[in-house]
C-alpha cells in the first residue's frame, strides 16, 4: 500500500471536513435533488425504464462490434470521419494533429467528461491550441484550474464569491457576486469564442447505430453554438454511449435529465447526423470513439455492468460520503460510486485504491441508479481485487485468515476480550473512554463493551415456553448480537414465545464473513459461508431468522455468490438463503402478529433508522413500522428516515471514522428534530452507532432494536 | 393524456419551464405580438410555413426591422422567428429540423425566439416523437434535429436556477392554427 498516496488522501479528507459550507451545500442539494427526481418521474415507472436501460446497454455490449460496425458504416455514409481510439492519449493526438493540420489555434468545448477522462486540454495546449470551455459550471473550473467535483454539476463545489473573483480577473473589472450577472458576464465574454474558433468539441450522451449519429443532452445552448458555429466539430464519445436505435436513444434521454437533475427534459435535446451545412460549406465532422479501458471492462464479469452508466451524477447526489466530503476527495475524475469503477478501469487500480475503501456500502446510490448497476457489489469486488495485489492491511489479514476462520479460537478471543476490557468499563456496560491512541474511538460516539456472557453460552439455560410451536425456527445471531448485545436474542426468544415460536441457536454458527468480505478477503468469506450453510442447516429448520440485515444480506445473497461454483454448497446456500428472513418480516408475514401484539404499549413517540441494507438489501422497512404501529406506539417519522447512520463496520472504526462521525451527527440531529423519545431500529450496527452517539450527547433519547422494544412490552404485561 | 388535452398539457408543460405560450385563432395577431415583443431587429430564415404565409413580407409591411441573412445578421438581432415541426405535449418541447444553418443561428444567437406552431401538431410525448424522427432521418442524409424546452437555463452557480447563458433568454411560443399539419416539415 502507498503511504504517500495514504498521506495525500488523509490531508484531502481534513481539508473536506474543514468546510462546512461544501457539506452544507451538498446536503441541500441533496435534499433539494430527492423532491424534484421524485416529482420528475411522477407517473412513470422507474423501476421498467431502469431495466429497459439495462437490457439496452448490455445488448451492446454483448454485441459490440456488430453496433459499432454499424454506427461508423452510417456516420461515414452521413459525410463524418470516424475514428476509434484504443487509448486516452490516441484520442488526444488524433485531435490535437487534426487541429494542427487545419490551423486551429482556439476550439470551443461544451462539457464532455471524455474530455476530462483524457484530459484533452492538456494535449491541445501542448500543440498550440487553446482550449475554451464553454459549459459555465467547467469554464469556472477551467479559470480556477481545478477539476469537476460532480459529473453533471462540475463547479457545484464552488461558490458566488470566488466565481465573482475569478471573472473579474477575466474581465479587469469589479464584478459584482450577484448570480445572474456572473451569467451574463459569461455569456458576454464565451459569445466571441464561438464565432472566432476553429473547432467545435463535443462530447455525447447517446450515439444511434441506427442513424450514425449522436445526440447531447443540455441546458445552456452552449453546445448548440460550438456545434454550428466552428468549422470543425468534434465529437469525443465514449463507445458505451452506443444504442442500437432511435426508440433506445429516446429512452435513454426519457431518463437521463429525470435522475440527473429532477427535470423533465433539459432546454435542448440535439441530434446530429453527418457533416450539416456550415456557413457556405459544409461541417467536418469528426466523431472520436474512445475506447480507453472501456473493452477491458466489458470482459469482467463482475464488473462489466458498470458500462450501463448514462452518467447522470444521481450517485453522488444521494451519497452520504459524497455529501461529507465532495467529489475532490471521493472521486478521480468520475466520482462517487460509478467514478470508483471507471477509475479502476480507465486511470488505474492504482488511482481507485483509497476511493474503493471509501465507500460506506450503504446502498442508497443503488437505489436510484438509472441502469440498475450493483455498485456496492462492484466496489467491493474491486475491494477484493485490490486486497489481492496490495494486501488488506497486516493486523486484518492476520485476523481474518487465522482467527475469524477458526470459530472456537475466534470465540475464545471474544470471551477473553470481554475481561480485558475491564480497566475501562468500570463494569459498565458502555465504554466511554479508551486510553491513549485509542481514545480517538470513543471521543465522539461510546463503544459497548463486550458482553460478560455471549448469547451462546445463555441460550441454554433461558426457558421457552412454548405449548405447540407453529415452526421449527433457528436463529442467526450475528457477532454483534451473540457478543455484545445477547440481550436482544433473550428479547427475541420473548416475542417469538409470545407468538407461539420456539426458536433455537446452532452452536456451530459462526462471523458472517462480511466484515472480512468488504475488507478484501474474499477467501476467509467463503470458508465462514460454508461454516455457516453446514451450522444452520444441521437441523433442517423451517426458517432461518436473522436481526442483523447485514448478516441477512450475507446468508441471501452472499453465502449463493461465494458457493456458486461448488456442487456440494451450492444447493444449500440457496436454500439457507430462502428460507432466511429478517425476523420483523417473519412476525409480519408468517405470524400475523397484529392482534397478538396489539395496543399493549404506552403511545410512545418513536421515530424508525431505517437500515441500509435492510431497506435496500432485504427490502424491508414496512414491516418494522406495522410492528411498532401495531404495538401501540405513535410513529413520527423522521427526515432522511433512510440515510445511512454512518457505522458500515470498520468503516467506522479504522478506514473512515473522520467520515463517520460527520454522517452520524446527521442522523442524530434528524432524530432530535422528529420529536421522538425513542428511536428504533432493526441493526445491532445501527444499535451501536446511534446509541454511542446518542450517550455522547446526553440525550434521553433512546436508541432501541424493534424486537427490544416488542420484549419491553410483553414483560412490563406481565 | 387524451389529444384533446394535448395543447393544455404542452402549455402547463412549456410554461412551468419558463417558455410563454400564447394562444392565437388567426396569424396576423401572432404577428403583431412578434412585433410588439421583438425589441429589435429580427432575424427570419426561411422554412416552409413560413414561406406559405409569406412572414417575412408580412413583418416587413407591418414596418419591423428584419435583418438580413448570415451570421452576423443573427447575432445582431434582437430576435429570431421561426416554426415547428411538432411538439411534445408531456415535456412542453417544441421540435425544429433545424439541419439548414439559418434555422440555428435563429434560434441560438438572438435573445429573444419565437415559435409559431400549429397546435394540430402537438402529439404526446418523447415516444410518439420516434417515428417522426425516423422518418426525418429517412428522408435527409444528414440532419440537426432540435428539442428545445424553455430558454436557456444554467444552475452551474451554488445551484441557483438562471436564465439565458448562452441561448436565447425568452421563448415565446405562438399557437396559430391551420399554418401547417405536417409533423415533417418545419
Amino acid at each position: 500500500m502507498s503511504n504517500a498516496r495514504s498521506k495525500q488522501y488523509k490531508a484531502r479528507i481534513d481539508q473536506a471536513l474543514a468546510t462546512p459550507k461544501l457539506q452544507d451545500a451538498l446536503h441541500r442539494f441533496g435534499d433539494a435533488y430527492v423532491i424534484s427526481r421524485e416529482k420528475a418521474f411522477a407517473g412513470l415507472d422507474f423501476e421498467a425504464l431502469r431495466k429497459e436501460i439495462a437490457r439496452i446497454k448490455d445488448e451492446v455490449r454483448s454485441n459490440h462490434q456488430h453496433y459499432l460496425d454499424e454506427f461508423t458504416r452510417n456516420a461515414e455514409a452521413a459525410g463524418a470521419t470516424v475514428f476509434l481510439a484504443r487509448t486516452a492519449e490516441e484520442a488526444n493526438a488524433y485531435i490535437a494533429d487534426l487541429a494542427r493540420k487545419r490551423g486551429v489555434t482556439l476550439a470551443v468545448k461544451s462539457k464532455s467528461m471524455a474530455s476530462e477522462e483524457t484530459h484533452l486540454n492538456r494535449a491541445l495546449a501542448e500543440a498550440g491550441v487553446r482550449a475554451l470551455e464553454t459549459d459555465l459550471g467547467e469554464w469556472i473550473i477551467q479559470l480556477a484550474g481545478q477539476r469537476p467535483s460532480h459529473m453533471v454539476m462540475p463547479a457545484i463545489h464552488m461558490f458566488r464569491d470566488e466565481v465573482a473573483e475569478l471573472f473579474s480577473k477575466v474581465t479587469g473589472e469589479i464584478e459584482s457576486d450577484d448570480i445572474e450577472h456572473l451569467v451574463q458576464v459569461a455569456r458576454k465574454q464565451l459569445r466571441q469564442g464561438y464565432l472566432d474558433a476553429g473547432m467545435g468539441i463535443s462530447g455525447a450522451n447517446v450515439a444511434v447505430a441506427e442513424t450514425g449519429g449522436i445526440v447531447l443532452v443540455t441546458n445552456e445552448g452552449n453546445a448548440r453554438l460550438a456545434t454550428t458555429l466552428p468549422k470543425i466539430h468534434v465529437a469525443l464519445v465514449g463507445i458505451e454511449k452506443l444504442v442500437p436505435t432511435l426508440e433506445d436513444a429516446a429512452t435513454v434521454i426519457r431518463v437521463l435529465p429525470k435522475n440527473a437533475t429532477g427535470q423533465l427534459l433539459t432546454s435542448y435535446v440535439t441530434w446530429i447526423r453527418g457533416a450539416v451545412p456550415c456557413g457556405e460549406t459544409e461541417k467536418e465532422l469528426h466523431i472520436v470513439l474512445l475506447d480507453n479501458g472501456r473493452s477491458a471492462l466489458a470482459e469482467s464479469p463482475h464488473c462489466r455492468d458498470a458500462l450501463r452508466c448514462i452518467k447522470c451524477g444521481a450517485c453522488a447526489n444521494v451519497c452520504p460520503v459524497y455529501q461529507t466530503v465532495g467529489g475532490h476527495v471521493f472521486g478521480h475524475i468520475y466520482i462517487s460510486a460509478i467514478g470508483i469503477i471507471l477509475t479502476a478501469f480507465f486511470h488505474g487500480l492504482d488511482n481507485a485504491a483509497e476511493l474503493v475503501r471509501a465507500c460506506i456500502g450503504c446502498r442508497a446510490c443503488v437505489a436510484v441508479c438509472p441502469a440498475d448497476i450493483d455498485l456496492e457489489g462492484i466496489i467491493l469486488h474491486l475491494r477484493e481485487t485490490l486486497g489481492e495485489e496490495e494486501g488488506i492491511g497486516g493486523g486484518k489479514s492476520i485476523v481474518f485468515k487465522n482467527v475469524l476462520r477458526n470459530r472456537k479460537l475466534f470465540h475464545s478471543l471474544l470471551r477473553a476480550a470481554s475481561l480485558l476490557q475491564k480497566p475501562v468499563t468500570r463494569g459498565e456496560r458502555t465504554i466511554r473512554h479508551l486510553p491513549l491512541f485509542f481514545s480517538g474511538l470513543t471521543e465522539w460516539r461510546s463503544l459497548p463493551a463486550v458482553a460478560d456472557k455471549p448469547l451462546r453460552d445463555l441460550w441454554a439455560r433461558r426457558p421457552q415456553e412454548v405449548a405447540k410451536p407453529r415452526y421449527r425456527v433457528a436463529f442467526f445471531a450475528g457477532c454483534l448480537n451473540d457478543f455484545v448485545y445477547p440481550e436482544l436474542g433473550s428479547d427475541l426468544v420473548t416475542v417469538l414465545n409470545h407468538l407461539g415460536v420456539r426458536i433455537s441457536f446452532p452452536e456451530k454458527q459462526n462471523c458472517c464473513g462480511v466484515p472480512a468480505l468488504y475488507s478484501g478477503d474474499k477467501e476467509t468469506a467463503v470458508e465462514l459461508a460454508r461454516q455457516n450453510v453446514a451450522a444452520m442447516l444441521e437441523d433442517d429448520p423451517d426458517f432461518v431468522l436473522t436481526t442483523c440485515p447485514t448478516c441477512t444480506m450475507a446468508l441471501q445473497r452472499d453465502f449463493v455468490d461465494h458457493l456458486r461454483d461448488n456442487p456440494v454448497w451450492a444447493e444449500k446456500a440457496e436454500h439457507l438463503a430462502a428460507i432466511t428472513m429478517d425476523v420483523s418480516r417473519f412476525i409480519v408475514e408468517k405470524l400475523d402478529a397484529g392482534p397478538a401484539l396489539g395496543g399493549l404499549a404506552d403511545p410512545e413517540k418513536v421515530t424508525y433508522h431505517d437500515s441500509c441494507h435492510l431497506k435496500r438489501g432485504a427490502g424491508v422497512w414496512k414491516e418494522p413500522r406495522q410492528l411498532l404501529t401495531d404495538s401501540g406506539r405513535e410513529l413520527v417519522e423522521m427526515a432522511h428516515a433512510d440515510r445511512c447512520c454512518g457505522f458500515g463496520g470498520s468503516y467506522s472504526f479504522s478506514s473512515h471514522p473522520d467520515i463517520a462521525r460527520r454522517i452520524l451527527e446527521d442522523k442524530l440531529a434528524d432524530i432530535e428534530k422528529s420529536g421522538a423519545t425513542c428511536v428504533a431500529m432493526d441493526c445491532p450496527g445501527c444499535m451501536l452507532q446511534i446509541r454511542g452517539g446518542l450517550d455522547k450527547r446526553g440525550t434521553p433519547i433512546r436508541a432501541v432494536h424493534t424486537i427490544e422494544l416488542l420484549a419491553e412490552t410483553l414483560q412490563e404485561r406481565k | 393524456m387524451s389529444k384533446a388535452n394535448f395543447s393544455k398539457t404542452f402549455t402547463a408543460a412549456a410554461e412551468a419551464v419558463g417558455a410563454r405560450v400564447v394562444a392565437f385563432d388567426t396569424v396576423d395577431p401572432a404577428l403583431e405580438f412578434i412585433a410588439a415583443h421583438a425589441a429589435g431587429t429580427i432575424f427570419v430564415p426561411g422554412f416552409p410555413s413560413g414561406e406559405r404565409m409569406q412572414l417575412a413580407g408580412r413583418l416587413l409591411g407591418m414596418g419591423l426591422d428584419l435583418a438580413g441573412s448570415g451570421r452576423a445578421a443573427a447575432e445582431a438581432a434582437a430576435a429570431g422567428v421561426t416554426g415547428a415541426n411538432f411538439a411534445l405535449a408531456a415535456t412542453g418541447t417544441v421540435v425544429l429540423e433545424s439541419t439548414a444553418e439559418a434555422i440555428r443561428l435563429a434560434t441560438t444567437l438572438p435573445e429573444r425566439h419565437f415559435i409559431l406552431l400549429d397546435p394540430a401538431k402537438i402529439i404526446a410525448d418523447d415516444f410518439s416523437a420516434v417515428p417522426h424522427l425516423r422518418e426525418l432521418h429517412r428522408r435527409q442524409p444528414r440532419n440537426y434535429l432540435a428539442y428545445i424546452t424553455g430558454p436557456s437555463r444554467t444552475a452551474d452557480i451554488e445551484r441557483v436556477l438562471t436564465i439565458g447563458v448562452h441561448g436565447p433568454r425568452e421563448l415565446h411560443i405562438l399557437l396559430v392554427p391551420g399554418l401547417s399539419s405536417d409533423c415533417l416539415e418545419l
